[in-house]
């Protein structure tokens, strides 16, 4: 008992060793002896391995972005990264994460409201379980499977023309901007219904009995309740669905080859040793710009959140 | 983050008048959904198995199963799967495990920093690798070793927050307590008190670090390893029924562990924290 006691105590008030912990009698014998030093060591060998393969990249990749070829300080990487084909191909990603995001948000949260009106235990199950799963597809075998069903060849757009109605002559092409929109869906709804489920579900019954009990009729309900509690969570979602998209490479490589002028497209052909002269660091500039945009949102989010879980508590 | 996520199988909170959605709308929602989910995966394995003529034929799964390089990007990709999951057992149990006794109030900053991959997409992780890494011995750079390396960070959004779930639903403080005033060090409360309670936190992180593994694509393309995924491109350019039908052997293969992983989580505790949400919510870059 006095064991159990003292350690919780010791883990309770000295989180990271701080020297303001009670005298020495109430700490167990081990972290007396070894001294608030060590009390963080512990922890050491993952902070190290994160900062040594994560930070120490993303770092130099930033620092690489502000030198020439010689090592010097320079802006005309950032320059080069901002105007002409770059500045179209951030536009491009951004409009393409922003327009993907928007649609599953849409389309996630019907879903995620449908699935939480149901009373049908199966569907729920499902819904979660193959939400979860699909949430993690992505990539090569996602983009091969889409050219399967409406790549120029694929089994939908055959059915379709040989019912009278070619895709491909209705300005349609799954090798495009749009294709690429409707391939992240497969990722992105179920994503969506991941995050919403839980704020849906917290939309707590005395809210809506007393609006009822107020005589609120649906739209009502939805205009003053409803929608204003879930405007937060819907938020941060679309940002963690933009970030998705804006990042994503593997779909929009394998599907097509390169050809499509997204941000990280660009960045791998100049890692593949695609590099004009004087171009150096460019891709660095450009990686450092991909940064910028993730952290804005996810700023944005962490600032949303603070918000949406004011609400939710 | 919403960290407390309701049980779905819970009736409180949303019953239909509840919600007031009436039921013509919730099954037209899930229905149309759902068809967007599954006629994809009916197209492909249609698609795999046409052969001249719309006769139906095999081909494509017995040429690919013919093909060496087949089963050697397989290999490859299992093996830096494998050590990828070792590597983040041996990183991640110590860690997630000092944390929650000696640290519990750093707990939230641990798993931010679990979740810093997010914020750097894994093509600029790459491009730092090459920048950075490049002069390191090629035991490290010059060979997949780099691959597994990276792929302990990469992987951390999902394998972190699913173990430490694991961590923090069962009792750690009561289990230390028992066995270190029965004696035990650490290495066999360890070994016979607190590993063999987290035996599905464990199986969870391995099983999504894995599947994670089995999938990446950016960093072995642009470190020009050859892994499956890289494999599966190279196909598509030449062969696209032999690309579809890998596809969907790859698909099948990383959702059948997937499903396992969200069927286990969302039944303990009655999926109080279904690590595969989070698991899942956090799956931004890492396609």
């Amino acid at each position: 008992m006095a064991i159990s006691d003292e350690l919780r105590s010791d883990s309770g008030t000295v989180p990271g060793g701080d020297g303001d912990a009670p005298a020495g009698s109430m700490r167990p014998r081990r972290s007396r002896r070894r001294g608030r030093w060590h009390t963080s060591i512990g922890a050491l060998p993952f902070l190290v391995y994160v900062a040594l393969f994560l930070l120490v990249p993303a770092v130099s990749v930033v620092a690489t972005a502000f030198k020439n070829g010689n090592g010097q300080f320079t802006m005309a990487n950032f320059d080069e990264a901002v105007h002409g084909v770059y500045l179209q191909s951030f536009i491009a990603s951004i409009k393409l994460s922003f327009a993907s995001a928007l649609i599953a948000a849409v389309v996630g949260l019907l879903a995620a409201l449908a699935v939480s009106a149901t009373e049908n235990r199966i569907v729920r199950s499902l819904v979660a379980a193959g939400s979860g799963v699909f949430a993690n597809t992505g990539g090569v075998p996602l983009a091969f499977s889409f050219i399967a069903t409406v790549g120029n060849f694929g089994v939908v757009t055959k059915l379709l023309s040989s019912a009278g109605f070619d895709l491909y002559s209705h300005g349609f092409s799954l090798y495009s901007v749009m294709g690429l929109t409707i391939v992240y869906q497969y990722f992105l709804i179920p994503l969506m219904i991941l995050i919403m489920i839980p704020p849906i579900q917290a939309l707590r019954k005395e809210w809506i009995d007393a609006s009822a009990s107020l005589g609120a009729n649906r739209f009502q309900f939805w205009r003053w309740v409803g929608i204003p509690l879930l405007t937060p969570p819907i938020l941060a979602a679309f940002i963690v669905l933009f970030t998705d998209a804006f990042a994503a490479y593997a779909t929009a490589e394998a599907l097509t080859s390169g050809t499509i002028p997204l941000v990280p497209i660009q960045l791998g052909s100049l890692i593949s040793g695609n590099v004009l002269a004087g171009q150096t660091n460019l891709g660095d500039a450009l990686g450092a710009g991909m940064i910028v945009v993730v952290l804005v949102a996810a700023l944005l989010y962490a600032y949303v959140q603070r918000k949406a879980s004011k609400w939710l508590r | 983050m919403a960290t407390v996520t309701p049980d779905l199988q819970r009736a409180g909170g949303g019953g239909s008048n509840v919600l007031r959605l009436g039921k013509p709308f919730r099954y037209s929602v899930l229905t149309l959904v759902g068809a967007f989910f599954i006629i994809p995966i009916l197209a492909s394995a249609r698609f795999s198995f046409l052969g001249n003529n719309n006769s139906f034929t095999f081909s494509a799964y017995t040429q690919l199963f013919g093909t060496p390089q087949f089963w050697s990007t397989l290999w490859l990709s299992v093996k830096v799967g494998v050590g990828t999951v070792a590597l983040t057992l041996a990183l991640l149990i110590p860690t997630v495990i000092f944390v929650h006794v000696r640290l519990p109030r750093l707990r939230r900053l641990f798993e931010s920093v679990s979740l810093l991959p997010l914020v750097i997409p894994s093509v600029v992780v790459t491009l730092g690798v090459i920048t950075s890494f490049r002069n390191l011995p090629n035991i490290i750079y010059g060979t997949p070793v780099i691959l597994a390396l990276e792929y302990v960070v990469l992987a951390l959004p999902y394998s972190y927050r699913t173990f430490d779930s694991a961590v923090q639903s069962i009792d750690l403080k009561t289990l230390v307590d028992a066995g270190q005033s029965l004696g035990a060090g650490w290495i066999k409360l360890l070994r016979f008190a607190i590993l063999p309670n987290l035996r599905s936190g464990l199986l969870g992180a391995s099983i999504l670090t894995f599947a994670f593994c089995l999938g990446e694509f950016a960093v072995a393309s642009l470190l020009s390893f050859t892994t499956f995924p890289v494999f599966l491109v190279q196909v598509g350019r030449l062969e696209a029924s032999q690309a579809v039908a890998l596809s969907l052997i790859a698909l099948i293969f990383t959702w059948i562990p997937l499903a396992l992983v969200m069927i286990v989580f969302s039944q303990r505790r009655g999926g109080r924290r279904g690590a595969g949400v989070e698991a899942a919510i956090e799956s931004a870059v890492a396609e």
